[in-house]
């Protein structure tokens, strides 16, 4: 096959060409969701067969302050959103205005986590406590980086605000996302 | 003024769930409808991120359905390991 005939029948990503932004990010998020999956369902079960043990850990988290950031990160989510519009309209001011707010808001992120760590660490408990403060350490403390990969990305793609960047680096953000909306429940409030 | 348009519609969605998540968990006294309500709230969210601000909806069904099936088979998961664990 020639380079002319590759180039006519696009990138050679195939199917993953029909997603928004950078295929190799699809690959990723992908590859994410799997691993959050198999984190979150050893953690479902783990609590189905220790359902004390677990429930006497849940019992002693901020909900309140894990709710906050949910609030967070999905307004940071609609900021992303909003400059990925921005910069499919080609109003790179705009999409840069946007990327700031929507990494502000992930860094206000991570300053509630790690206030919900100090709080935690300040009353003793630790990685070993028991199992269920493992997997939740463990756990957020993965989503937590990233929470952090997520600014780094979105901070790359804002220097040039050209659309495949800011779908790209936003793709990632939104998976960011997601996955603290079903980690959320899963840790703070399932009884 | 500008008019709100899907995405600021879909923030909209997304705020007023997550508060009903907040605020629901103490107002529901058993586990098991409890867990499905907050679970069922979890998945409108998913979706609705999936959707508008990953903008799956226009493209082919199958990533729809791939990210739609991540989130709904894993809330449906810990739903049924919660009533699993609670009817032992």
């Amino acid at each position: 096959m020639s380079a002319a005939d590759c180039e006519q029948q696009g990138t050679g990503w195939g199917i993953l060409e029909d997603l928004p932004g950078d295929p190799m990010i699809w690959v990723l998020i992908f590859s994410e969701l799997v691993a959050f999956g198999l984190f979150l369902g050893t953690f479902v079960v783990a609590r189905a067969i220790h359902p004390a043990m677990f429930a006497a850990g849940q019992a002693t988290l901020n909900s309140t302050l894990a709710g906050l950031n949910t609030l967070v990160l999905v307004t940071s989510g609609w900021a992303a959103a909003r400059a990925t519009k921005a910069a499919r309209a080609r109003e790179p001011r705009t999409t840069r205005r946007w990327l700031l707010i929507a990494m502000a808001l992930g860094g206000f992120f991570i300053a509630i986590k790690l206030a919900e760590y100090a709080e935690e660490i300040g009353r003793g408990v630790g990685l070993e406590t028991s199992p269920f403060f493992t997997l939740y350490f463990l756990l957020t403390g993965f989503h937590l980086l990233h929470v952090g990969l997520g600014i780094v990305i979105l901070a790359v793609v804002c220097r040039r605000a050209e659309v495949s960047g800011v779908e790209t680096g936003a793709a990632f953000w939104h998976m960011v996302d997601l996955v603290w909306i079903a980690m959320f429940p899963i840790l703070y409030l399932v009884r | 003024m500008t008019m709100p348009d899907r995405l600021d519609v879909t923030w909209i969605a997304l705020i007023g769930l997550a508060l009903a998540t907040i605020l629901l968990p103490p107002l529901m006294p058993r586990p098991l409808l409890g867990n499905a309500v907050l679970l069922a709230l979890a998945v409108i969210k998913g979706r609705r991120i999936a959707l508008d601000f990953m903008d799956l909806r226009a493209v082919p069904a199958l990533w729809r359905g791939l990210v739609s099936a991540w989130i709904v088979i894993l809330l449906l998961f810990a739903w049924l390991a919660s009533a699993v664990a609670a009817l032992i």
